[in-house]
């Protein structure tokens, strides 16, 4: 997705806030969970693990932005996360990466479902959760995980 | 109702309990007011959808068993085309019970696969391609619940695009 799908709402436009504020939080989550996947990741998978953190760290700021257009105070960072298992290896650290696409897409497919009928938001939100979609089918193929693909990505 | 189910993270807080409320409260009456996503008259906006995702399906499975290099790939798309198919049927029901749930067309022919192998990839590839656009069309007009369904449809022909062999 590009940093413009995000543009600014119009004045007053009824955003679904909470929704947006959880995806936030999932970007952040995602943006800190790559800096630590990738340390346990072999090199041959840094160019697919830079694409994925750029991803997140532009819908990261996507959703600030919408957050800020909106007067709503984005949710901070957190310092640090806890992660499902302790991530020692290259297995690991790819199954980090699919809980983190996996929780990317439910929130952004929550923003869809929340929002109003409005296209730029309900794109960018739908781009997103493709991507996190996408990335999830790619990291479980590189790990070797049966089934790639889950048929409702996001759903609760 | 899969729609007003809150994921784990979706905690609501009491300042934004209204909109939110709001927001669902609008997707789950859509079904049940004379306002339905589409008039009686008119065909539902997801019968080309449900329909689309049959005719992958079908197609899915022809390629699994003429082409053993694509068998993993294409049964793994049949089901997921099935599911999709399955749940806009379901939906298409919810908003009018009249309706069969299976469907309304007639059964059409065996799906034929492409005998050459990289035609059949080809095909694969064409038919998740077009259903990701026709879905991801129908995420800005509609409804709610339809909207997220249709986003999930979009994602998941993505991903299947982008691991076929």
């Amino acid at each position: 997705m590009t940093a413009a799908g995000f543009g600014s709402p119009p004045a007053k436009q009824r955003i679904p806030v909470d929704a947006l504020q959880a995806a936030l939080a999932a970007e952040h989550t995602a943006v800190w969970a790559y800096g630590l996947a990738g340390a346990f990741m072999p090199d041959k998978l840094a160019g697919q693990l830079a694409e994925a953190a750029a991803a997140h760290r532009m819908c990261r700021d996507g959703a600030e932005a919408l957050l800020i257009a909106a007067g709503a105070p984005p949710v901070p960072a957190e310092p640090g996360y806890l992660t499902p298992e302790p991530v020692t290896n290259s297995a690991s650290a790819l199954r980090l990466a699919v809980i983190v696409e996996t929780d990317a897409a439910a929130a952004w497919r929550s923003v869809i479902e929340r929002s109003p009928a409005q296209a730029e938001l309900r794109r960018a939100a739908l781009d997103a959760l493709t991507g996190a979609a996408v990335r999830a089918a790619r990291w479980r193929a590189t790990a070797g995980r049966i089934p790639l693909t889950v048929p409702f990505p996001g759903a609760p | 109702m899969p729609d007003s189910r809150p994921s784990r993270r979706q905690v609501l807080t009491a300042a934004a309990a209204a909109s939110t409320l709001l927001a669902a409260g609008s997707a789950a009456l859509a079904g049940c007011t004379s306002s339905a996503p589409t008039a009686p008259e008119q065909p539902d906006l997801l019968q080309r959808p449900a329909q689309r995702a049959e005719a992958d399906a079908a197609l899915a499975q022809a390629v699994a068993l003429g082409h053993p290099a694509l068998a993993a790939a294409a049964t793994a798309l049949a089901a997921d085309r099935q599911a999709h198919a399955a749940a806009l049927r379901a939906e298409l029901h919810r908003v009018r019970p009249s309706q069969s749930p299976a469907s309304s067309t007639p059964p059409r022919a065996p799906a034929a696969a492409p005998a050459d192998q990289a035609a059949a990839r080809d095909a694969l590839a064409a038919a998740v391609r077009a259903a990701q656009d026709e879905a991801a069309s129908l995420v800005v007009p509609l409804p709610g619940y339809r909207a997220a369904l249709l986003a999930s449809v979009a994602a998941c022909c993505a991903s299947h695009a982008a691991v076929l062999p």
